[in-house]
C-alpha cells in the first residue's frame, strides 16, 4: 500500500462531522479542565475516557487527544492570571506570565501562550508524523545509566531559574531533592523520613507541593500586606500580542518545541522538565536575559513551547512501540485497548488507516486549539478583574478542592498548607521556588536510575560512561556547567566595574 | 536585611541542617536492610550525598560574597502583619480540623469568610455571596461530574 492510499484511508475516517466534533469537544473540555487548578489534564483525560467507550475508535481517541492538548494549554491560563498552574506542565509559565499579569499585560501573556502553544503543537505533530519510528527506536536504547546522565543534564536548568543567586538556587534545589526522598525506598521498600505515618509512605503528593509552593505564598503574602497590590495594574490589559512579539520569540518557540519533541519522545520525562529546560535555554541565549523572571514575553513563549512540544511527541513511543510516554498517554493506551487496538509496530501494518487518521486529526487539532484558546482567554479574562481581597480567599478554596481531588486525601491539603508556609519563607529569604520544584520532580527519577545503574554494575561507576548516549549527555552537562560558571564570573566582574 | 547578611544566615542554617541530618536525621529516620554490603547500594547513600551537598552550598553561602539585589525589601507591615499571618495560620489549622467533621463545603464557606474578613475586603457582601456559591459550585462539579468523594461531615449532608 502506497503512502497516498494510507492518507486516503485515514482521510476517510476523519473527514466527517463526528470526528471534528469529537476533537472540538475534547479541546474545550481539556482547556476548561486544564484551567481549573488541581483538576489537571491527566484527570480531565481520565474523566473523558468512559465517554469514549460507545464511540467509534478514531472518534474516541481523537476526543481524548483533544482533551490532552487543550489541557496542556488550559493550564497556562490560571498560571498567568492567578499564579496557580492548572497543570504541572505550566509551572514554568508562572515565572514570567504572572509578572506580566501584575504589569497589566495578562492579555498579551495569554495571547503569546496560545500562539507558542499552537506553534509547538504543529512542530510536535509534524515530528510525530516524520520521526515516529526513528525516534522511538532511539529512545529504546535508553537504560538507567543513560536516563541518569540525561536527568543530571536536565538539572543544569536550575541555573537558568535561580534568579540572581546561583547558590540560593542550589540551596532550593537540594531542599527539593531532600523532600523527594520522603517515602518508601525505591529499591528496598524501607521507610525514609516517614515517621511511621502511612500518608508519607507514598511520598508527598506532587500537586500538593506544586500548588502549595506557588499559589499559597501569594495568599500568605496578601495576609502580610493586604493593601500592597493597590495601585498596581492587574487586568487583562489593552495590549495584545503582536506579530512583532511572535517574530521576536520565534527562535525560542522553535527551540522549545524541539526540546519538547526530544524529551517527549523519551518515556517518563514529562512536560514540566521540558518547559523549564526550554525556559532556561531561552533565558541563556536571549538578548533580554536580565528581564527574565520580571515579565519577559519570551519567557512565556519558551515555557509554553516547551510543554506543548511534548504533547505530540509522547505519542511517538505510544504508537511506534506501544510504550506510554507519560501518565496521560498511559490512559490513552487504555482507550486503544478498549477498542481492540494494540499500539505498537504491528499497528502500522494492521491499522494504518487509524494511524493516518490520527495524524490528520492531530494536525487539525492545532488549528482548533487556536480558535478554542482565543475564546477561552476572553472567557477567563474576568479572573484578572476580580478584587484581589476576594480573589485570594477564592484561590485558597479552589486549591483546597483541587488538591483534595487528586487523591481524595485530606492529608494532601495539610501538605499544601505546609508547603505554602515554606514557599512564603523562601519568598521572604529570596530563595527561588522553581529550582525546588524541578529538583522535586527530577529527584526520584535521578535517584531511581542511579540506584538501578549501581545495582546493575554491582557498584561499579564506569557503567555511567558505558556508551555514546551517556558520553553525549556528560559532555553536554560539563559544557553547560562551564558556561554557567563563566557566566557567573562575568556577571561578578561586570558588577565590580 | 543586607544581602550578605541574609546569605550568611542561610549558610549557617544550611550547615546546621546538614549536620543535623548526618548526625541524627538520617541514622534515625532512614532505614536500611542490614545485609547490604556496600553503602552505595543502600537507601542511606542518597540522603547522605544530599546532606553533603547541602553542607557545601552552606559553605558557599557563607564565604562567597553576594551581589546586591536590585529589588526592594518586602513591604514591612509590622505587628499588624504578624497578627494577620498568625490569623491565617489559625484559619488553616482550623480548616484541617474541621474538614472531616463539618465537611468540605461548610468548612470552605467559613474559611472563605474568615480569610476575606481578615484581609478586610472592601466588598463584604460580594465576599459572602462568593463564599456561599463557590464551594457549592465546586462541590457540584467535583462530586457529580468528576466523581470525587468530597467529605460531607457529620451534620448537614448535601445530595
Amino acid at each position: 500500500m502506497s503512502i497516498y492510499d494510507s492518507i486516503l484511508l485515514g482521510l476517510s475516517l476523519v473527514a466527517n462531522i463526528e470526528a471534528f466534533l469529537s476533537l472540538f469537544i475534547g479541546i474545550i473540555v481539556g482547556v476548561i479542565g486544564g484551567a481549573i487548578p488541581g483538576l489537571s489534564a491527566t484527570m480531565a483525560v481520565a474523566l473523558a475516557l468512559p465517554f469514549t467507550f460507545a464511540m467509534a475508535p478514531i472518534n474516541g481517541i481523537l476526543l481524548l487527544l483533544g482533551v490532552y492538548k487543550g489541557g496542556i494549554f488550559g493550564g497556562s491560563i490560571p498560571a498567568i492570571l492567578i499564579k496557580t498552574p492548572g497543570t504541572p506542565a505550566s509551572s514554568a509559565t508562572i515565572l514570567d506570565g504572572y509578572p506580566m499579569a501584575e504589569k497589566g499585560e495578562a492579555g498579551r501573556a495569554l495571547g503569546m501562550a496560545l500562539w507558542a502553544s499552537c506553534t509547538a503543537d504543529v512542530v510536535s505533530n509534524l515530528a510525530l508524523i516524520i520521526f515516529a519510528g526513528w525516534l522511538a527506536s532511539f529512545a529504546l536504547n535508553f537504560g538507567p545509566p543513560e536516563f541518569f546522565a540525561l536527568i543530571l543534564f536536565s538539572l543544569t536548568i536550575i541555573a537558568g531559574v535561580s534568579g540572581d543567586s546561583l547558590l540560593r538556587g542550589a540551596l532550593s534545589a537540594i531542599a527539593g531533592l531532600l523532600l523527594a526522598t520522603v517515602g518508601l525506598d525505591l529499591v528496598y521498600g524501607t521507610n525514609r523520613f516517614t515517621f511511621g505515618d502511612p500518608n508519607l509512605m507514598g511520598g508527598l503528593n506532587f500537586i500538593a507541593v506544586l500548588i502549595g509552593l506557588f499559589a499559597m505564598p501569594e495568599v500568605i503574602a496578601m495576609a502580610w500586606d493586604p493593601t500592597g497590590h493597590l495601585g498596581k495594574a492587574r487586568s487583562l490589559g489593552k495590549a495584545w500580542v503582536t506579530f512583532a512579539d511572535y517574530k521576536r520569540c520565534f527562535k525560542s518557540i522553535i527551540r522549545g518545541s524541539l526540546i519538547g519533541v526530544f524529551l517527549g519522545s523519551i518515556p517518563g520525562i514529562g512536560a514540566a522538565p521540558s518547559a523549564f529546560l526550554s525556559y532556561s535555554e531561552a533565558r541563556r541565549t536571549s538578548k533580554n536575559k536580565a528581564n527574565f523572571g520580571k515579565g519577559e514575553i519570551e519567557g512565556v513563549a519558551a515555557a509554553e513551547a516547551g510543554n506543548n512540544g511534548v504533547a505530540g511527541a509522547t505519542l511517538i513511543p505510544l504508537l511506534a512501540l506501544g510504550v506510554p510516554g507519560d501518565v496521560i498517554t498511559a490512559i490513552i493506551i487504555g482507550a486503544f485497548m478498549i477498542h481492540g487496538l494494540q499500539p505498537g509496530p504491528m499497528m502500522f501494518v494492521l491499522n494504518v488507516d487509524i494511524i493516518y487518521g490520527l495524524f490528520m486529526g492531530l494536525i487539525i487539532s492545532s488549528v482548533l486549539l487556536f480558535f478554542v484558546g482565543s475564546v477561552a482567554i476572553r472567557g477567563f479574562r474576568f479572573v484578572a478583574d476580580i478584587p484581589k481581597r476576594i480573589l485570594m480567599p477564592a484561590v485558597l478554596i479552589l486549591c483546597i478542592y483541587g488538591v483534595f481531588a487528586v487523591n481524595n486525601n485530606i492529608f494532601d491539603v495539610g501538605v499544601m498548607f505546609a508547603m505554602g508556609w515554606l514557599g512564603y519563607a523562601m519568598l521572604r529569604a529570596r530563595i527561588p521556588a522553581a529550582p525546588f520544584l524541578i529538583a522535586f520532580i527530577l529527584g526520584p527519577l535521578l535517584e531511581d536510575n542511579f540506584r538501578q545503574s549501581t545495582l546493575m554494575s554491582g557498584g561499579d561507576f564506569t557503567i555511567f560512561l558505558r556508551g555514546p548516549i551517556t558520553w553525549f549527555f556528560w559532555a553536554l552537562t560539563i559544557v553547560t556547567c562551564i558556561a554557567i560558571v563563566r557566566g557567573a564570573g562575568r556577571a561578578r566582574k561586570a558588577q565590580k566595574m | 536585611m543586607a544581602f550578605d547578611d541574609l546569605n550568611r544566615r542561610l549558610g549557617v542554617f544550611a550547615l546546621a541542617f546538614a549536620g543535623f541530618l548526618v548526625v541524627f536525621g538520617i541514622p534515625n529516620w532512614v532505614y536500611s536492610p542490614s545485609n547490604i554490603q556496600k553503602l552505595i547500594l543502600s537507601p542511606l547513600f542518597w540522603p547522605y550525598v544530599l546532606a553533603g551537598l547541602l553542607a557545601l552550598v552552606g559553605l558557599g553561602l557563607l564565604f562567597v560574597r553576594a551581589k546586591p539585589d536590585p529589588e526592594t525589601e518586602v513591604h514591612p507591615s509590622g505587628r499588624a502583619g504578624w497578627r494577620r499571618l498568625v490569623s491565617l495560620a489559625v484559619i488553616m489549622v482550623l480548616t484541617m480540623l474541621l474538614l472531616p467533621r463539618l465537611g468540605m463545603v461548610w468548612t470552605s464557606m467559613l474559611a472563605f469568610v474568615a480569610t476575606a474578613g481578615m484581609l478586610r475586603t472592601r466588598y463584604p457582601k460580594a465576599a459572602i455571596i462568593c463564599a456561599i456559591i463557590m464551594p457549592l459550585v465546586l462541590y457540584a462539579f467535583f462530586a457529580h461530574v468528576a466523581g470525587v468523594a468530597i467529605p460531607q461531615g457529620y451534620y448537614v449532608r448535601l445530595p
